[in-house]
């Protein structure tokens, strides 16, 4: 038996044959492939389709850099981001630190001290100018409380300490440029030098004072009027429209336009017919591109918007059901030309809410509380900066300035994100 | 002595006179927009107040600019700050100093200078008014110089010396010759810069950039290095060299033309892979004693190493104008030249080292094991740093995308498969059969003949 030479035919056969399972064998792949791509792409359209977009948001945690000199923050209680992307933090320094927290203070050791009130970070995180406190010419707050850089680059500070009834505006190294009503301004007649947070007792709400506030939570200047929006306050029940030049008093409102009336509130309750007063504190007054003013009423959980001149316009509530402190603490206008989203800060259920601007529907919303990124103790204030990264920062025992990473548009799965973790663990 | 002296009371007096000091800013941006229009070349820049120094601003209360009394220090400003501090050249030819048709003070918030026309209209717009208060180091010069030049069609070149304004000085510049608009960012003193170089001038820039790019570029060299240890003789490793230089011009060129991914985490992807491809050429000399068909491997490599290069292009490609192509083909060339001058030194003394100091095979063992340790680390650290970049989430769209990819892949595949085979069968058709082109038969083709 042996083995003969195939003929040519045959291996042109084979060969040919060969080639026909091979081009078939693509056609068959490109063809599964081709309706594999067709049924994928139809997905993702009706996944688009349905889903509400809304921005997504990552928690950045290496920024900030470490301060130098073993600072430590107090409760941060305010934030802004400046036209050069610098975000400016305002904090309680050593008067809210306990003794363990700032032991190179006392000379009892090596760490902490409590940092200046006002820092500046750049972009890097790296901490750029720091000042604050007391000086000549002006009565520095028992209590600061929010910080507003405005378009002639000033730097804006209230306070809610018992005695404050002031706001300051420096330059950005922290040269004094004007004080808006005096200090103590608020106290009763014959009343001690009591000047607790919170403290009631010795201080009486002024909310038609045309001088001085009554414990200001935040300020917001429109660079088109030059005008100083107040929410004031923690003692006073009104939003304050001053001349951003001079101090002068313009305006002012409370709840649904009303002419605030001082007299104490009964406790919120979310069963009530909605207060005609805003309840204390009156927390953030922003305007928004369009020139509305949307008003934080962090313990009425209610956020109100007027016009310019104080005329009501709507109002949204938030986790009505909260009580102690509110569910509206601050807001942040998203980056695009319409401000199509407000970013609220809850710092009682802990949480970052998205939501719709004309609307006022809230789409979703990401945080939880604790002390680990993205989590939050206290969340108090919010910012954004021009690339959209959101700031917050964290007042009670939470003491610290978060940054998180605009991610883009997202359809919307989740009511509640919870802590929005970069996706891989960084090293 | 008296030198002593007078350092002396110099350092005495420093403290005091630094009380009295004007910081030099940190961070500083100057907008710049340049634009040639018939018989004048205007130049519009923005620079922020706080970076002028030593010119006393007139000021009111609280420091605030006295803005009806400022048009004298704005101007003198411009000139000993920013005119004089600028060469303009048409032609090879430095034009005169400029005039200062316009200047004027803007917030720190005012957004004019997004596009030509709105700062044009800005500068040469109704000044603020004196009752505006802006504190003095808070505000922004905004100036309009004029230079008169020939024609709008020169070539012209900046030089622009602002490096002293602060410590890290960022200028944009926008040139907008009829018709085009090209965009600079230049950092501290740049120097001459060509705005519309011609074709020589981008050639030998470029390939200058390439020489010295491949002579800096320390895994670069590492991987050159690797490619040659196991060759004696330059013509072996022709092939090799030829298809690194193709491989990573594709890519190079690829990313010039923004084919590349432009994600944050592509930069660390790729120099993960660069310090991959030294560690496997390493590890590969090791277990191999005479490395076949490594111009493949090289080839794949090379496209890695190409991105890597555009990396360190991507900053420069601004001063290539409109000769884009000519100036990536020129640091290429660049980057040759650089190998051709890597290699000759190598190869003799590598030569040199096995003949006389360890035996090659030995030595080839030794040197490649070096470069594996130094490789690795560097890929360690590289990878911990592509770490912190997370895993994009793949949506039904994201893998729609891929398998359309894919399938353009599988076709451009198989239609060069299908061309060789056209060509092969045409080179079959034009030459005559013998017997060894019949392949030598397989089990299914035995054939029983008959005795």
């Amino acid at each position: 038996m042996r083995v003969g030479v195939p003929k040519e035919a045959d291996v042109r056969n084979l060969t040919r044959n060969r080639s026909l399972v091979a081009g078939a064998s693509v056609v068959a792949l490109l063809v599964v492939m081709g309706i594999s791509q067709l049924v994928l792409e139809r997905t993702a359209a009706a996944q688009n389709k349905g889903a509400v977009q809304a921005p997504r948001f990552e928690v950045d945690p290496l920024w900030p850099k470490p301060l130098p000199n073993h600072w430590i923050l107090g409760s941060t209680i305010g934030v802004w981001v400046d036209t050069d992307d610098h975000v400016w933090v305002i904090h309680r320094s050593t008067a809210t630190l306990g003794n363990n927290e700032k032991t190179l203070e006392t000379k009892q050791g090596e760490c902490c001290a409590g940092a200046p009130p006002v820092l500046e970070f750049d972009q890097e995180g790296n901490l750029l100018r720091h000042w604050g406190g007391p000086g000549q010419g002006y009565e520095w707050p028992d209590s600061n409380h929010g910080i507003f850089i405005d378009y002639k680059g000033n730097v804006w500070v209230g306070g809610n300490g018992g005695p404050d009834s002031h706001i300051l505006k420096f330059t950005k190294d922290g040269k004094f440029l004007l004080q808006v009503g005096k200090k103590g301004a608020r106290r009763k007649e014959g009343a001690g030098a009591g000047n607790q947070e919170g403290q009631v007792a010795g201080f009486v709400g002024g909310s038609n004072d045309q001088v001085s506030f009554g414990r200001v939570a935040k300020i917001f200047v429109d660079a088109k009027a030059n005008e100083a929006y107040i929410a004031d306050g923690y003692l006073n029940k009104r939003v304050a429209v001053l001349d951003a030049d001079t101090g002068k008093m313009k305006r002012f409102w409370g709840a649904y336009g009303n002419k605030p009336d001082d007299t104490p509130l009964p406790p919120y309750n979310p069963s009530n017919p909605p207060a005609q007063q805003f309840y204390n504190p009156v927390h953030c007054a922003d305007m928004s591109v369009d020139r509305l003013i949307y008003v934080c009423d962090r313990v009425g959980d209610r956020l109100q918007v007027f016009t310019p001149e104080g005329k009501f316009v709507k109002e949204q509530w938030y986790e009505k059901n909260t009580l102690n402190a509110g569910s509206v603490w601050d807001i942040a206008f998203s980056k695009d030309a319409q401000q199509k989203y407000i970013f609220m800060a809850d710092g009682v259920n802990e949480k970052v809410k998205i939501i719709d601007r004309q609307t006022l529907e809230e789409l979703t919303t990401f945080g939880d509380g604790g002390r680990y990124p993205g989590q939050f103790y206290g969340v108090h204030s919010i910012a954004i900066d021009s690339k959209g990264n959101l700031y917050t920062t964290e007042t009670y025992e939470g003491k610290r300035i978060q940054r998180f990473l605009y991610k883009g548009m997202a359809p919307v799965t989740k009511k509640d994100q919870g802590v929005v973790w970069p996706s891989r663990s960084t090293r | 002595m008296k030198r002593v002296a007078a350092l002396f009371v110099v350092l005495v007096l420093l403290p005091a006179t630094r009380l009295f000091a004007h910081d030099i800013p940190r961070d500083v941006t100057v907008q710049a927009f340049a634009k040639p229009e018939g018989q004048t070349f205007k130049l519009l820049v923005r620079v922020p107040l706080k970076a002028i120094m030593d010119i006393e601003f007139p000021r009111k209360e609280r420091d605030f600019m006295d803005l009806e009394r400022m048009d004298q220090a704005l101007r003198d400003a411009s000139m000993i700050w920013l005119a004089r501090k600028v060469e303009l050249f048409e032609d090879d030819t430095l034009l005169p100093e400029p005039r200062i048709l316009s200047t004027r003070v803007a917030l720190e918030s005012d957004r004019s200078f997004a596009s030509y026309e709105q700062a044009l209209a800005h500068v040469t717009g109704p000044a603020l008014g004196n009752d505006v208060s802006i504190f003095w180091e808070q505000g922004l010069l905004d100036v309009l110089f004029e230079y008169p030049i020939r024609s709008d069609r020169s070539h012209f070149a900046i030089h622009m010396a602002f490096d002293r304004l602060g410590i890290r000085v960022v200028t944009a510049l926008r040139f907008m010759p009829p018709g085009v608009v090209r965009a600079y960012e230049l950092e501290g003193d740049a120097g001459l810069v060509p705005l519309d170089p011609r074709w020589s001038q981008a050639v030998l820039r470029f390939v200058n950039l390439g020489f010295f790019h491949i002579l800096d570029g320390t895994d670069h060299l590492l991987f050159l290095f690797c490619l040659v240890i196991p060759f004696r003789r330059i013509w072996t490793l022709v092939p090799i060299v030829t298809a690194f230089t193709v491989a990573h011009s594709i890519t190079l060129i690829a990313a010039a033309y923004n084919y590349a991914p432009g994600a944050l985490w592509f930069p660390p992807l790729i120099e993960t892979l660069i310090a991959t491809s030294i560690v496997y050429m390493a590890l590969e000399n090791i277990a191999v004693d005479s490395p076949r068909r490594r111009w493949m491997i090289t080839f794949l490599f090379g496209l890695v190493h190409g991105f890597g290069f555009s990396f360190g292009l991507q900053h420069t490609l601004q001063f290539a104008g409109s000769h884009l192509l000519t100036s990536l083909l020129s640091f290429n060339v660049g980057v040759e030249l650089g190998q051709l001058l890597v290699l000759v030194l190598m190869v003799p003394a590598l030569g040199l080292l096995f003949r006389y100091v360890v035996a090659e095979r030995m030595g080839t063992i030794i040197l490649s094991a070096i470069v594996a340790h130094t490789a690795w680390h560097w890929m360690t650290d590289r990878y911990a740093v592509l770490q912190q970049f997370p895993w994009p989430e793949i949506t039904a769209a994201d893998a729609a995308s891929a398998i359309r990819w894919l399938m353009l892949l599988i076709v451009l595949v198989a239609g060069a498969y299908l061309l060789g085979r056209a060509g092969a069968s045409a080179h079959d058709s034009d030459t005559p059969r013998t017997p060894s082109r019949v392949p030598k038969p397989g089990p299914a083709l035995r054939t029983e003949s008959p005795e």
